[in-house]
């Protein structure tokens, strides 16, 4: 046998990059690739199950200051994923914020090899970095926030696109992230003084409104060669009747062109932005509005951030949501606002069937996802852990798979469902190939992935494979939400790290970061900015700030040259 | 001589990390700016545990940091019950390893906020914690409330790098336009400072919380003429104070972590800044004492779920300070071998506590001898972190600052040593499984 | 019926270090139907190391039982060392004859537990059910939640001999307990539903309290939360006591607990 040659044999290959769309396939790997053909490899026969490139999460909260706190305040979460340590593995604990190990774990016994953190509040990105590294088997990368900062504010003030530019290039170099993200803008700066903004708001003391800050991040985001676009998480969040700022963002970004075969905006958790209704009690589903949007435009792309019933840990940058989350439930609430840059909330949440709001919150992630035509436009999320936790995707794949699922479900829901959404009506079934492209060809293209081995299966990309112990041809809702929570085999750069959905092996995971390259002289000049920015307001030093290379022990660079 | 400037100081929980020093031959020769007086003799140096030992026949006799090691890994792979402990002044680096140690011998991690600010931890596990960093404070706070806590003495450069007397954004003209309240059982060098000081009766602070909270909800009918020693005048004022500022913080300290009513003292300061909250903006937070002690809670969490007093007997993690943390475990006797990093139960602990030690074997890690050293089995001596070995630290405000290395040593890192306990650990883990 | 002896060897409490054995595998429930020999080989933790039952413990069976219910252990010997006694229990008896330690009827969903001494920290800790008798003093956090938890005891009945440590019932939301003596600081902290008697004594009781039910008949109670209301005076029994709602410092509309004192 050739060490490090692996042939995966008999299998049914969805990889919906390469259009290939169930067929009986080998997959060849050598040294971690997918290769034409190997010599003398160790053999996986799949005997005909399904087999799909590794999973690849655009959108999820896995690592860094917030989630930690998340962790840190709920023992009592803590206590419910627990599992003792095995000659491969760490020990386990929790179930909505699980700790570094089980993240990586949980991820790899799903068939997930990649895994977007959505949320890197620059001050601390040493910490998300930390974090990361201690997550077994996932690759990674992390979109720091730039969007409430000052400095930003500031240049879309002066309407200077360019020192704009060159501010996100230092940013993104700094945190060694991969791209922008947007999180309420405007609105956790206003929270900073207890206030929040909507989209045409002016952002108390800098003039400027949320809607300048996202239009002025995706001009300059498109300046450089970015493998993704501006990652957006809008204003309202969360607010019934949210669903017409949710368009108008989207409107923002129509008319600027993307340096690539993407959208320039991606909306993200869009079912926490698809709501009807002036207030909880008249609360509705808009589903179908952002469906026809997104149906009709090119311009943005969306994941789902579909609902997970159950208790969860919400958490996101959007200090003013989580406010009001906590003043409806009255449970625990942790705030952490970040000098000049962001903030952030967090509180735990108990998603019910037999809440109205929540039944119809549940309904809408899912008619998002069927109301969508194009599945290339969409990626499964839940926005783990605002939804509900990521071990919930196999639910809403076998949701999405099963008409008859959904029926059976949608009874045990509030009766609200049949009249404030349209969920009952939509007779939509998913199949394979259209997950596969929700769980990794689209969020692989999205990310600009693609072109670095993730997400398909063709000969130059990662030896990244899941096998899913299920025929294609199955259709019980309930084996194929099973086969989805534990894989027969995940690979990892060719290395078998899940067999029989045991984790049997934890290589560490890469991180992925992006370094935009911007013109010296305009980088001098938001510099001068920049300087007296830390010497009079932050309060640590400028030397002291960028995320040092130690941080990051398997670095995977991509560049982004500037484009003008 | 050469200068180096952003330099981290790791002594207390601010980590100002704009000093300037002058580094001659390998050494700290002048502490430039920005290091406070305690800041400022830490860099300097001083007196270190010069070799590797092992008590013989009760006295340390020196001996290769490769037998002190392969002692150390022997107690500890014997242990029933062993207790790794200190954590606070080393780096996220070191603590990552001890986490992994911890689970390898099946004992319990916990770090010095089992005795300092682990009440802090507790009330947040309660009620959360609405916060910010120390940036923010320095921006836009106009009111400041320093609740127990005597940050002239403790946190020398709090006030005037982050809080009352720094400049920032909005607060440009410095501590003219900001209010300090300053809440203790005396009058401290603080309060001295403060536009309103509230001398409180030892012991009454969760009274005086909740009266607060009666007041910033609008029951003033309810509270009594005097709560804790405090009149209800000076509350009413205090409450106003409040109400009129943009920007408020509340910074905490021992003084009421440690009084009657512990950690839940805290769940009440935190209810009443979520009652300050409805009015404006209001933030809490705990003055941690060591450099790095949020910086294991931070590790300790991640890895493990829990920020400390972490049991791992049963190959999983079972967190329960009060029965896991270190106090309650050394008076109850529960724990049959210690280890001791960068931290001095000797000075700290219960005096029934160290009763025990002494009948445990006890291996301690740390750069300087202290009173754990005259009782400790294997003593071993490590780098200065900070000065001699670089890594990353958690500020008391959750931001992670790596810190710088200035000199080089002959003095092995924390970090080597204990991934070198480690592995001994499990050669003979090895040994045993064969 | 069946009666299971367990007394603990003496050599397991002797040494320098004094570690605790963790019996939460030897409920009844979890006994019932197993011989002598099986029981002697059920593993506990006794610190890092997992244990055969009989090498901890004389064990010694009389009669037999056809269920749970019809099981009585009676814990013999030094058990100030012994965690976790009836720990999720749901039916059946365990006497313990002597100082119990920590989590003593942790998570009981039924059945009785009958502790002959005192019971260290966290006896009843979420309760659920069954009936939990401490004839000495019961530790701090009594029938408390565990850390991070918004909810403690929800059903099942206690009484305590002698009196109750530290924030006693903290988050109760149901069941009933009887503390014959004196009650610490924050008994009844966040309690939410539920019914506490205390004979002697309390400071600082309720606090927090959204809804339940307190009653002290004490003469003494010191630092009376000034966030609740006095509403009033109730006769009850005979006695005139005082009626307090609160806690005012939840907001008006959560004040739903009720405090009466003398
Ligand atoms: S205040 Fe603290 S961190 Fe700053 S110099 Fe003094 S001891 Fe060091
Ligand atoms: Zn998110």
């Amino acid at each position: 046998m050739e060490e490090g040659e692996l042939l995966i044999r008999n299998g049914v290959v969805y990889d919906p990059i390469n259009g290939v769309k169930g067929e009986k396939k080998d997959i060849c790997i050598r040294d971690g690739k997918v290769v034409e053909e190997v010599k003398n490899p160790k053999i996986i026969d799949a005997e005909g199950r399904v087999v799909m490139p590794g999973g690849v999460d655009i959108h999820s909260h896995i690592a860094g200051a917030k989630v930690n706190a998340g962790r840190l305040f709920r023992p009592e979460d803590g206590r419910k994923g627990v599992k003792a340590r095995t000659k491969v593995c760490r020990p386990e604990s929790g179930y909505s914020v699980p700790n570094t190990f089980a993240t990586g774990y949980r991820y790899a016994r799903m068939g997930y090899t990649f895994v977007m953190e959505a949320a890197m509040p620059p001050l601390a990105a040493r910490h998300t970095h930390e974090e990361m590294v201690d997550i077994p088997i996932l690759d990674n990368a992390a979109l720091p926030l730039i969007d409430n900062n000052w400095m930003t504010m500031d240049y879309v003030k002066s309407g200077d696109t360019d020192l704009l530019a060159a501010y996100i290039a230092w940013m993104i170099k700094a945190t060694k992230g991969y791209g922008v993200k947007v999180v309420n803008p405007g609105g956790t700066e206003a929270w900073a003084w207890a206030k929040n903004c909507d989209l045409n708001d002016a952002v108390p003391y800098f003039d400027v409104t949320p809607a300048e800050i996202v239009k002025n991040l995706a001009v300059a985001n498109e300046k450089f060669e970015m493998p993704h676009s501006i990652h957006v998480h809008g204003n309202m969040l969360g607010h019934p009747g949210n669903y017409g700022v949710t368009t108008s963002t989207y409107d923002l970004v129509k008319g600027i062109k993307p340096y690539r075969d993407r959208p320039a905006m991606h909306a993200t958790h869009t079912q926490f932005h698809a709501y009807g209704g002036t207030r909880w009690g008249d609360f509705e589903s808009k589903a179908d509005v952002i469906a026809d949007y997104i149906n009709k435009n090119e311009n943005v792309s969306i994941d789902l951030g579909s609902i997970i019933l159950g208790d969860t840990t919400t958490m996101t940058a959007d200090g003013p949501m989580e406010y009001s989350l906590y003043q409806i439930t009255g449970r625990k609430w942790t705030n952490h606002d970040v000098e000049l840059e962001t903030g952030s909330g967090i509180t735990p949440f108990l998603y019910s069937g037999k809440s109205p709001v929540n039944t119809i919150q549940w309904a809408i992630g899912q008619e998002l996802a069927l109301l969508v035509k194009d599945p290339w436009k969409l990626a499964l999320t839940t926005d783990h852990p605002n939804a509900g936790p990521f071990i919930g995707y196999p639910i809403i794949i076998s949701m999405l798979m099963s008409k008859r699922r959904r029926d059976e479900s949608a009874e045990d829901m509030h009766k609200v469902i049949f009249d404030r959404a349209e969920y009952s009506s939509i007779d939509r079934e998913y199949d394979l190939n259209e997950i596969a492209i929700i769980t990794r060809g689209m969020a692989a293209k999205t990310l600009g992935l693609h072109e670095h081995g993730k997400g398909h299966l063709g000969v130059g990309a990662d030896g990244d494979v899941a096998i899913y112990d299920i025929l294609p041809e199955e259709r019980d809702a309930g084996k194929i939400q099973k086969a989805f929570l534990n894989t027969k085999y995940t690979i990892k750069g060719g290395e078998i790290v899940v067999k029989d959905g045991e984790v049997v092996a934890t290589p560490a995971g890469k991180t992925y970061f992006v370094t935009p390259e911007c013109d010296e002289k305009l980088t001098d000049e938001m510099m001068v900015t920049l300087k007296d920015r830390f010497e009079h307001y932050y309060s640590v030093n400028f030397n002291n700030y960028p995320v040092q290379d130690a941080y990051v022990p398997n670095p995977y660079e991509i560049k982004a040259p500037w484009r003008s | 001589m050469v200068e180096v400037t952003d330099v981290v100081c790791s002594l207390c929980g601010c980590v100002c990390d704009d000093i300037v020093v002058e580094v001659e031959d390998n050494k700290v020769t002048k502490v430039k700016k920005g290091a406070c007086a305690v800041g400022k003799s830490k860099l300097m140096g001083h007196g270190r545990i010069e070799s590797p030992a092992i008590r013989e026949n009760s006295s340390l006799k020196e001996c290769s940091y490769d037998d002190a090691i392969k002692k150390a890994a022997e107690i500890l792979a014997a242990a029933r019950k062993p207790l790794l402990y200190g954590w606070s002044s080393t780096v996220c680096e070191v603590d990552k390893v001890g986490v992994e140690l911890a689970e390898e011998i099946g004992g319990i991690i916990d770090n010095t906020a089992s005795v300092c600010h682990g009440p802090s931890v507790l009330a947040i596990q309660d009620v959360g914690l609405p916060s910010c960093t120390l940036g923010e404070v320095k921006n836009r706070a106009d009111l400041i409330i320093y609740w127990g806590a005597n940050p002239a003495a403790a946190h020398a450069n709090h006030m005037k790098r982050y809080s009352y007397i720094s400049k920032g954004y909005w607060t440009e003209e410095g501590k003219k336009k900001k209010k300090l309240v300053v809440v203790d059982v005396r009058k401290t060098t603080t309060a001295k400072l403060a536009d309103v000081f509230l001398q409180i009766e030892q012991g009454k602070d969760y009274l005086v919380f909740s009266a607060l909270r009666a007041l910033l909800y609008g029951y003033e009918d309810v509270v009594p003429e005097e709560v804790g020693g405090i009149s209800k005048k000076n509350l009413l004022e205090t409450v106003r104070i409040m109400k009129e500022a943009k920007f408020g913080i509340i910074f905490f300290g021992l003084g009421v972590t440690h009084t009657r009513g512990r950690h839940n003292n805290i769940v009440n300061a935190i209810q009443t800044t979520r009652a300050a909250h409805t009015h404006t903006k209001f933030s809490i937070m705990p003055m941690r004492g060591h450099y790095n002690v949020n910086g294991f809670n931070q590790v300790c969490t991640w890895e493990t779920g829990y920020p400390f007093a972490v049991d791992l007997s049963r190959g999983y993690a079972w967190y329960n300070p009060g029965e896991t943390s270190s106090t309650d475990l050394l008076v109850r006797r529960e724990c049959d071998a210690a280890l001791f990093i960068a931290t001095d139960p000797g000075a700290h602990f219960p005096a029934e506590s160290i009763r025990h030690l002494s009948k445990i074997p006890v291996i301690q890690i740390d750069p300087f001898p202290n009173p754990t050293t005259e009782f400790a089995d294997v003593v071993i001596p490590a780098a200065i972190s900070g000065i001699e070995a670089e890594g990353n630290v958690y500020r008391m405000d959750n931001i992670p600052i790596r810190l710088r290395k200035l000199v080089d040593t002959e003095y092995m890192a924390d970090e080597e040593i204990m991934k070198r306990i480690l592995d001994e650990v499990r050669a003979i883990r090895e040994k045993e499984g064969e | 019926m069946q009666t299971i002896k367990l007394k603990i060897k003496e050599e397991v409490t002797s040494g320098a270090a004094k570690i605790p054995v963790e019996v939460d595998p030897l409920t009844p429930d979890k006994l019932a139907g197993k011989t002598e020999a099986e029981i002697k080989a059920v593993k506990v933790w006794w610190g890092n190391k997992e244990e055969n039952t009989g090498d901890l413990f004389d064990v010694s069976v009389e009669g037999e039982a056809g269920s749970a219910e019809e099981v009585k252990i009676v814990l013999e010997g030094d058990l100030s060392r012994v965690k976790h006694i009836g720990d999720g229990m749901k039916a059946g008896e365990i006497e313990a004859q002597g100082d119990v330690d920590m989590h003593c009827g942790a998570m009981m969903q039924g059945g009785r537990v009958t502790v002959k001494g005192n019971a260290d920290c966290w006896a009843g800790r979420e309760m659920r059910g069954g009936e939990l008798i401490i004839e000495g003093d019961a530790g701090a956090n009594l029938c408390a939640m565990y850390r991070g938890e918004m909810t403690g005891m929800t059903g099942g009945k206690v009484i305590v001999g002698g009196n109750a440590d530290e924030c006693a019932a903290q988050y109760m939301a149901g069941g009933e307990i009887l503390i014959k003596g004196n009650t610490n600081i924050l008994a009844g902290l966040n309690m939410s539903g539920g019914k506490i008697v205390i004979e002697g004594d309390a400071v600082m009781p309720c606090a927090d309290m959204t809804g339940g039910e307190m009653m002290v008949k004490g003469s003494k109670v010191r630092d009376i939360i000034p966030s609740f209301r006095l509403v009033g005076t109730e006769s009850i029994d005979g006695v005139e006591y005082k009626k307090y709602i609160g806690d005012l410092a939840m907001t008006e509309k959560k004040a739903k607990g009720v405090l009466y004192v003398k």
